[in-house]
């Protein structure tokens, strides 16, 4: 009999579940040698995430070994004795034809072949064991008679698997997002995923279709600079909304990029940018060669084993993978403390061990050819646009290599930058996942725009193409300030001088500066009068030469460094009058006995800048309007 | 520092001179600040005027959403008075734990979040350490005898039980199942005798709060309502209190048929397991639990027999006056008529006042016709009363004799 509903009713319904409301969302930096991914975490703020493994830079490796995939860093152990169906820089080669990749430069990993069936596509061939076909399926009916069909197989078959680069990011973008949505403990909505500059529209719509193929919506590829952007001017950097110069140098392990952009409240214009990449000495790999050759030496020094750089023999180059493998510890380890890095290899090479330790002061006289090469690009790059290093405000480091304090010490020693520059070093913003780790600002961009797009796609879906596109705009060409006449005159421009709207700022703009001014034109409360210039300045760099001052006991030192230094002071020059606000209000009195019977007000003074370059320019007092200047173009 | 002020002779200077004409430049395309600079250039003509006016709206707009610090999600405050400080938590089953949380104005209505901000609410009132801190007032009233009990949580711990059983979703529905003021409502409906009378009460305003609060209970959600749904919101009161101008006929029958449809279906999921009376805690004896196991299914299953007949009373009684079947009945066969008519002499003016006076004819049967069958049914209803109580008669008969067994 089957059970009767009980007539009483059953209070049980299905329980809701919580719906939290922070953006399951990811932001992907793909590098071609190191990922990273960053989310929201509880706190509502974007944060570079460790994978299940427990790494923060997990790297663009698959190997195959057998029936099993090893995905990240797994997979670079695998490099060593398993080399051939180890995939790595697969990211460089997506879009591309096989006719279009340069072969010369030998790899350690699996070789790019010609796609079997695809023209004209690359490759990796890899051996893999397949699983051992299932059993038999039993007969129905249990017969005595013995079955015609062989026993089948019990072990897997070894065969081979053809992938593309495409399939491999698929993989390898597959098991990121695994990491986030574990992390997240919800299925992740969207994406947004670096793409280099230099990649052409195939590669991105290559790119664009690996990430959808693994399973997600890509909300946006994003250059690294936008990704830079995106982070510094987020609220988690510090003086994240500040007007600023910003350098960007991101240190890839093959390639160096460099971007100038002037920051306009969390608005970013590019000045100049430079990117090189397979130039001698650039980037992390780069660093690692010479940081092999010396360890080479050093090894065959102490132990008498030969390790010949360039490697020529299979067990040369295993050794020398080893040894890399080994390096990417100690170069963190370098980046991460002052004391000396360790650097131990068991069985390097004939089954010798080796152990060595390298000083900060040495691994940064090795470093010195990457760190001059990375100085003299930006030299070039801030001499191409004519821009002074004096007028860099911040520079961000984006990148492992970019970790390293020695290339930021090299780096505003050598170029000259002005001595209050930001960096991650000067902000303490560095190391374990803080917001201006160069291993992390990418992918927290990255998170932090797929937020903003999942937003707009909600309130203000017509605007989401204009993310697609560079947005043109007009930006002023001087800087406009103010000028008190009579206050006191730091630059020598016969009053004091406050800068309002900065060259580059794009239009249409408006800032607001709150100024503290006294009163004029009478005695006591009968002081109404105020009154300010709106000038248009050009910002300079005045070169002085000062003989250092000497003291006498540090004669002996002193001594060989006899030359001028240089001081570099900015300065300021006035280019144009634009008009002047002369206005009266109430004031207060001033409570300090020094100035007594003086009155000052506070005043909010507004400028506007309309899209047809018009300039507004209002002065508030508690609200109350009381000068103006309107300046038509 | 104040900057030091004009110049007693300070004239500005006389010439001035145009802004540099301006630059090319292009925008990196991310960032919140990209996001309101496209703000105000593609959707208010880069006027900064339009786009804080825009965002103000915005955020007015969004500010009841958004749950700050001040926000109670409406949860309000209510006034306590001396009978509710005054529960005793032994008793906690008998008290309205919606009234004890302050959500009486929401009951089964409140979210789990309301819930929870009405309890932090109470217990940062009522919590016995808050309590405690006023003992140096109270004292000097229990010095001259007053008696005021400081020390009594007796009202928090009625706090802790009713947030006990609305957070649990089971034993809130089981408490929603029996709320008093629910309890209280569903007496108040009309009978038919006042329908019968010679101004019968309006069928909507009577009938749909009826419905509206019954619909709580039904597995389905949403529930049709009893008025035909409109394009405008109209109140209910300003609506055709029959319900059947100002709706096409098609949507009419569907809606009717459908709703009357449905609650003959009611599936309701109301329960009566808080009404079950406790095992005696000081006894072991597993009859003694048995036994009253089995009290309380049945008591259960017969109350929920009574709720179902309930329903089916509500739903009878409304098909039987509701005013919109009468018309939906006449229009149909209006139609049918019209049709035969129509078939037996096309046009004539003759032929179309016969068939008028021939509908108006079948009409007034019509009328007598449900007349007779009200008639009928009251007759039935009549019977089944009288059944009815001669069953109660005999039921407490039998009651009264095992008592005397008992005894």
């Amino acid at each position: 009999m089957a059970p009767k509903p009980t007539p009483n009713g059953n209070a049980a319904q299905p329980a809701e579940d919580a719906h939290s409301n922070l953006p399951a969302v990811v932001g992907i930096n793909l590098g071609n040698a190191y990922a990273s991914i960053a989310v929201y975490t509880k706190e509502g703020l974007a944060e570079c995430i460790a994978n299940e493994n427990g790494e923060r830079q997990i790297a663009c490796a698959i190997a195959f070994h057998g029936e099993e995939i090893y995905v990240g860093n797994q997979a670079l152990p695998q490099l060593i004795k398993n080399a051939h169906n180890t995939i790595t820089g697969f990211r460089n080669l997506l879009g591309k034809k096989f006719s279009e990749i340069d072969q010369s430069t030998a790899s350690s990993s699996s070789p790019i072949i010609q796609h079997p069936t695809e023209s004209d596509t690359p490759a990796y061939k890899v051996d893999i064991l397949q699983p051992a076909p299932s059993p038999l399926p039993t007969s129905a009916t249990t017969t005595p008679a013995a079955s015609h069909a062989p026993t089948p197989r019990s072990e897997p078959v070894p065969s081979t698997r053809i992938l593309t680069p495409q399939e491999a990011t698929t993989m390898f973008l597959a098991s990121l997002l695994q990491s986030a949505s574990d992390f997240l403990g919800k299925p992740i909505l969207g994406a947004v995923i670096t793409a280099p500059p230099s990649f052409t529209p195939a590669q991105k719509d290559a790119l664009k279709k690996a990430a959808e193929d693994a399973g997600v919506r890509v909300l946006q590829l994003l250059d690294e600079a936008s990704a830079v952007l995106a982070t510094t001017t987020s609220p988690q950097w510090p003086h994240g909304g500040e007007d600023r110069t910003q350098l960007v140098v991101d240190v890839g392990a093959s390639s160096l990029s460099l971007s100038v952009i002037a920051l306009r409240a969390g608005l970013g214009h590019p000045i100049g940018s430079r990117t090189s990449s397979n130039t001698a000495n650039i980037g992390g790999d780069a660093l690692s060669s010479l940081l092999v050759k010396h360890f080479a030496k050093e090894f065959t020094k102490k132990t008498k084993t030969e390790l010949p750089q360039p490697p020529s023999s299979k067990e040369d180059i295993r050794a020398t993978t080893k040894l890399l493998l080994a390096l990417e510890y100690t170069k963190r380890t370098s980046s991460a403390s002052a004391s000396p890095a360790s650097l131990s290899v068991e069985s390097l090479h004939s089954g010798v061990d080796f152990t060595a330790t390298i000083a900060r002061m040495r691994f940064d006289l090795l470093a010195a050819p990457v760190y001059t090469a990375v100085s003299s690009e930006i030299k070039s790059l801030l001499e191409s646009i004519s821009l002074d290093p004096h007028d860099i405000d911040e520079i961000t480091y984006v990148g492992g290599t970019a970790c390293l304090p020695g290339l930021d010490g090299h780096l505003l020693s050598s170029v000259g930058f002005n001595e209050e520059v930001q960096t991650a070093f000067s902000t303490s913003t560095m190391g374990s996942g803080a917001i201006g780790d160069p291993t992390g600002v990418l992918s927290i961009g990255c998170a932090l725009q797929a937020a903003l797009l999942l937003r707009v796609q909600e309130e203000s879906p017509e605007l989401i193409e204009a993310f697609e596109q560079t947005e043109q705009v007009e930006t002023i060409a001087r800087t406009i300030g103010m000028i008190f006449p009579g206050g006191a005159d730091a630059h020598g421009l016969g009053g004091t001088y406050i800068p309002a709207l900065y060259k580059y700022t794009p239009l249409p703009a408006r800032r607001i500066h709150e100024v503290e001014v006294t009163l004029s034109g009478g005695e006591g409360d009968k002081a109404t009068k105020f009154g300010f210039e709106v000038w248009e300045v050009e910002e300079g760099i005045k070169v002085e030469k000062a003989i250092p001052l000497k003291s006498d006991s540090q004669d002996d030192d002193e001594d060989e460094e006899d030359e001028e230094e240089e001081i570099k002071i900015k300065t300021t020059t006035k280019r144009g009058f634009l008009g002047a606000v002369l206005g009266e209000t109430k004031g207060t009195a001033v409570k300090d006995k020094a100035n007594k019977g003086a009155y000052t007000a506070v005043l909010q003074i507004e400028f506007t800048l309309g899209l047809d370059g018009s300039l507004h320019v209002e002065a508030r007092s508690n609200g109350e309007k009381v000068g103006e200047l309107e300046i038509q173009p | 520092m104040a900057i030091a002020g004009l110049p007693a002779d300070y004239s500005p200077p006389a010439s001035t001179s145009k802004l540099t004409p301006l630059a090319k430049g292009s925008l990196i395309a991310a960032g919140p600040a990209f996001l309101a600079h496209l703000h105000v250039t593609k959707l208010h003509d880069g006027d900064h005027k339009k786009y804080d006016h825009a965002t103000a709206a915005a955020r007015a707009a969004a500010a009841p959403l958004s749950n700050g610090v001040e926000d109670d999600l409406g949860v309000g405050e209510e006034s306590e008075d001396e009978a509710l400080l005054s529960l005793d938590p032994k008793e906690w089953k008998k008290q309205d734990q919606y009234r004890v949380l302050g959500l009486s104005h929401l009951r089964w209505r409140a979210t789990p979040a309301q819930i929870k901000v009405a309890h932090r609410k109470k217990v940062l009132r009522h919590h016995p350490d808050k309590k405690a801190s006023d003992k140096a007032e109270t004292a000097v009233a229990s010095a001259l005898g007053l008696n005021i009990n400081t020390n009594d949580d007796a009202f928090f711990k009625c706090i802790q039980k009713a947030h006990e059983v609305l957070t649990n979703s089971e034993r809130r529905r089981q408490f929603d199942s029996v709320d008093p003021q629910f309890l209280e409502e569903i007496d108040d409906v009309p009978t038919e005798k006042e329908f019968k009378s010679k101004n019968p009460p309006p069928f909507l305003p009577s009938f749909a709060p009826i419905f509206e609060r019954e619909s709580r209970f039904s597995k389905t959600q949403p529930t049709p309502g009893l008025a035909v749904p409109t394009s405008a919101d109209v109140p209910l009161r300003d609506r055709d209190p029959n319900d059947i101008e100002g709706h096409e006929f098609a949507t009419l029958k569907a809606h009717v048929e459908a709703f009357y449809d449905f609650w003959y279906n009611f599936d309701s999921w109301r329960s009566f397991e808080w009404l079950d009376k406790e095992v005696n805690e000081g006894s072991d004896s597993r009859d003694d639990k048995r036994y009253t196991e089995k009290k309380n299914k049945s008591e259960r299953a017969r109350r929920k027999k009574e709720d179902i007949a309930r329903v089916r009373g509500l739903v009878d009684l409304c098909l039987s006056v509701d005013p919109r079947i009468k018309h939906i009945k006449q229009h149909e066969k209006e139609m049918r008529e019209a049709k035969k008519a129509g078939g037996a002499n096309k046009g004539g003016a003759a032929g179309n006042a016969a068939a008028a006076a021939a509908a108006k004819k079948k009409e007034e049967e019509e009328a007598e016709k449900v007349r007779k069958a009200k008639e009928e049914e009251e007759k039935t209803e009549a019977k089944k009363a009288k059944a009815a109580a001669a069953n109660a008669a005999k039921k407490a008969r039998r009651a009264a004799r095992a008592a005397e067994e008992g005894a």
